[in-house]
């Protein structure tokens, strides 16, 4: 048996018996359905909830009916512009040709109530023009001379979807590869130092490279179980819970194997980098101190998606690890394509990022001061 | 004469700014306890971790039954066996466990892993923890846990470095037992230490290094001359450099 199986085996089996990394694991597991079913609470009350209109004057015939049915309750007040400040959501003064409304847009209810106040009128205006012309025997269709026919070229509903999910897959895909694997690592490296049982290690005849590249299979095992836990959990979840348009959720087959592959270069090249710092570290505690910088550094890349969503960027960018890797699963995600040569330079890039983590990690774990600083 | 089984010569080290061993020669013989005696700092750690290839010298060389610790280090540490003050274990895996750890990367497999890792657990009396977890056990039998991992592929040279600095009375006789019986087998067994009385009632032959320089080699006899006894001699010899 080559010591490298032997001793991905024994860092397994630690891995299964330690509560650290399992607790790690079962949190991914768990942390993403809590958060979709905290999206969809808050998502539904939003949508149901009744805003108070606090009004003065005379209300047009048939508009109140209209603003019940849109969950917008009436509440007269004396002075509307006062009363919206705190009292009630909007503050709404009925003159006979005019109605003025009074809000504060830092609220996140006057705004809602806005929108609604304002979809309500124009349904409103629309039926009473349309009755006037009628009554004059005028056909209302000369109010809306050109018609716009829209022809969506894939459903809005699941565009919305996939546009929902190029973000949130890459981010939970990347942040768990890293956090899963991250106790394992340090257990493997910065534990073995602590515990002293890595002097016993280097003194048995396996090379240290063979010795290495156990401990590092065994890290990018654990951090694709985390992954997967995490990402099983989150298609679960949204089987589950109420998210509007996200809840037509489906990963599209070319997504598919472009994660798996994308995650398990990712995989190795944050293993063989946590286990590089783990190294540098005396104590299991020292260690977290040097990891945690690694999360802040690769969750940029990750949230690129959230802030610029449209980001349509030149070959090159598709170098730079992880950035690149989240461009790539986009793409799959959302257009359901896959553009070879950014896969390739991809994947070249993850690559090449792994080959040189495993060379420092590999520098790392065979230098002298491993045994004597301490 | 027995053949030499580890060979030190003009051994050089510096870690950091510290110039540890300025020319360190000795051997050590099959079938015998050689003594690496010096007080702390002298540089006694630093020779057996050149010696078990941990480390590398800045000048001179090591030869373990004939292979260089720089040409041939898998080959010099598949030869060796190392006991030290530090008593490593895994804590999440059984002391069997950790036996057969080091025991299949030591090359052992099948039936042969089996029967040795039987052997060193009936040796030293383990049945009863065998199966327990490491993290459980108390310091005298994490200790055995150590020898035993350290012995389970039947190593020609054993290394004990400090090896009851943290011990009680019953675990270190059982240790200094074990060294005695090993020579019996025809071991080469180099016993690192700073109790001088530990080393005159095990070694046969003695070196003491101070400040990273031989200061006196031979036998116990040889080396304790004409002081009552050795730590008597070992004192006069470190007052005298």
């Amino acid at each position: 048996m080559g010591a490298a199986w032997i001793v991905y085996r024994k860092e397994l089996r630690e891995v299964l018996r330690d509560r650290r990394t399992l607790i790690a694991i079962g949190l991914a597991a768990l942390a993403t359905p809590l958060v979709l079913t905290a999206i969809s609470q808050v998502s539904n009350k939003t949508a149901t909830q009744t805003y108070t209109i606090g009004y003065s004057g005379e209300i047009p015939v048939g508009l109140d009916l209209l603003l019940q049915a849109t969950s917008l309750k009436l509440m007269p007040v004396a002075d509307p512009a006062a009363a919206a400040k705190q009292q009630v959501d909007l503050g709404v003064v009925f003159l006979p040709k005019e109605i003025d409304e009074y809000y504060d847009p830092s609220r996140q209810g006057a705004q809602i109530a806005d929108v609604r106040l304002q979809t309500v009128l124009g349904q409103y205006d629309a039926a009473q023009g349309a009755a006037a012309l009628e009554s004059r025997g005028i056909d209302p269709g000369i109010l809306t001379p050109l018609t716009l026919v829209t022809h969506p070229l894939s459903s809005p509903v699941q565009a919305a979807a996939n546009a929902f999910l190029s973000f949130f897959l890459p981010y939970i895909l990347i942040t768990m590869i890293l956090t899963g694997g991250f106790s394992a690592a340090l257990d493997s490296s910065a534990g073995e130092r602590e515990r002293k049982t890595l002097e016993t290690l280097l003194l048995t005849p396996a090379p240290r490279s063979r010795v290495l590249l156990g401990k590092i299979a065994a890290i990018t095992t654990v951090s694709l179980a985390a992954a997967v836990a995490a990402i099983g959990s989150m298609f679960v979840a949204l089987t589950q819970v109420s998210l509007g348009s996200a809840n037509h959720i489906s990963l599209s087959p070319a997504a598919v194997p472009v994660m798996i592959w994308l995650a398990l270069l990712i995989a190795v090249s944050f293993s063989s980098v946590s286990l590089a710092l783990g190294t540098l570290a005396k104590t299991f505690r020292q260690g977290q101190a040097y990891v945690t910088p690694l999360y802040f550094i690769t969750i940029l890349p990750a949230s690129i998606i959230l802030f610029i969503p449209d980001f349509n960027p030149s070959l090159a960018y598709y170098l730079i690890p992880i950035l690149n890797a989240v461009l790539v699963l986009r793409d799959a995600i959302v257009h359901n394509s896959i553009d070879w040569t950014a896969l390739a330079v991809t994947s070249l890039s993850l690559l090449a990022t792994g080959a040189l983590s495993w060379l420092a990690a590999l520098r790392l774990f065979t230098r002298e001061t491993l045994l004597t600083k301490t | 004469m027995s053949p030499a089984a580890v060979t030190v010569e003009r051994l050089e080290k510096t870690l950091g700014a510290n110039k540890v061993l300025r020319g360190i020669s000795f051997e050590a013989r099959a079938g015998e306890i050689f003594g690496l005696l010096g007080p702390n700092g002298a540089g006694k750690t630093t020779t057996l971790r050149i010696i078990c290839t941990l480390l590398s010298p800045d000048a001179g060389t090591v030869e373990v039954l004939g292979f260089g610790t720089l040409t041939t280090p898998e080959q010099v540490r598949r030869r060796l066996g190392v006991v030290t003050a530090d008593i490593g274990v895994y804590p999440r895996l059984s002391a069997r466990e950790n036996i057969e750890y080091v025991a299949m990367l030591c090359g052992l497999a099948g039936a042969e892993l089996a029967r040795k890792v039987d052997g060193v657990i009936e040796r030293f009396d383990m049945g009863s923890f065998a199966k327990q977890r490491a993290e459980s056990l108390s310091s005298g039998q994490k200790q055995k846990v150590a020898i035993a991992r350290a012995i389970v592929h039947d190593p020609d040279v054993l290394m004990f470095d400090e090896p009851t600095s943290n011990l009680d009375v019953l675990a270190s006789k059982e240790v200094r037992e074990f060294m005695v019986e090993a020579k019996g087998r025809g071991k080469c067994v180099i016993f690192s230490t700073h109790v001088m009385h530990d080393a005159e009632r095990l070694c046969d032959r003695v070196t003491i290094i101070h400040h990273g320089l031989v200061v006196a080699y031979g036998s116990v006899d040889e080396v304790r001359g004409e002081q009552r006894d050795l730590e008597a001699s070992f004192l006069a010899l470190v007052e005298r450099t």
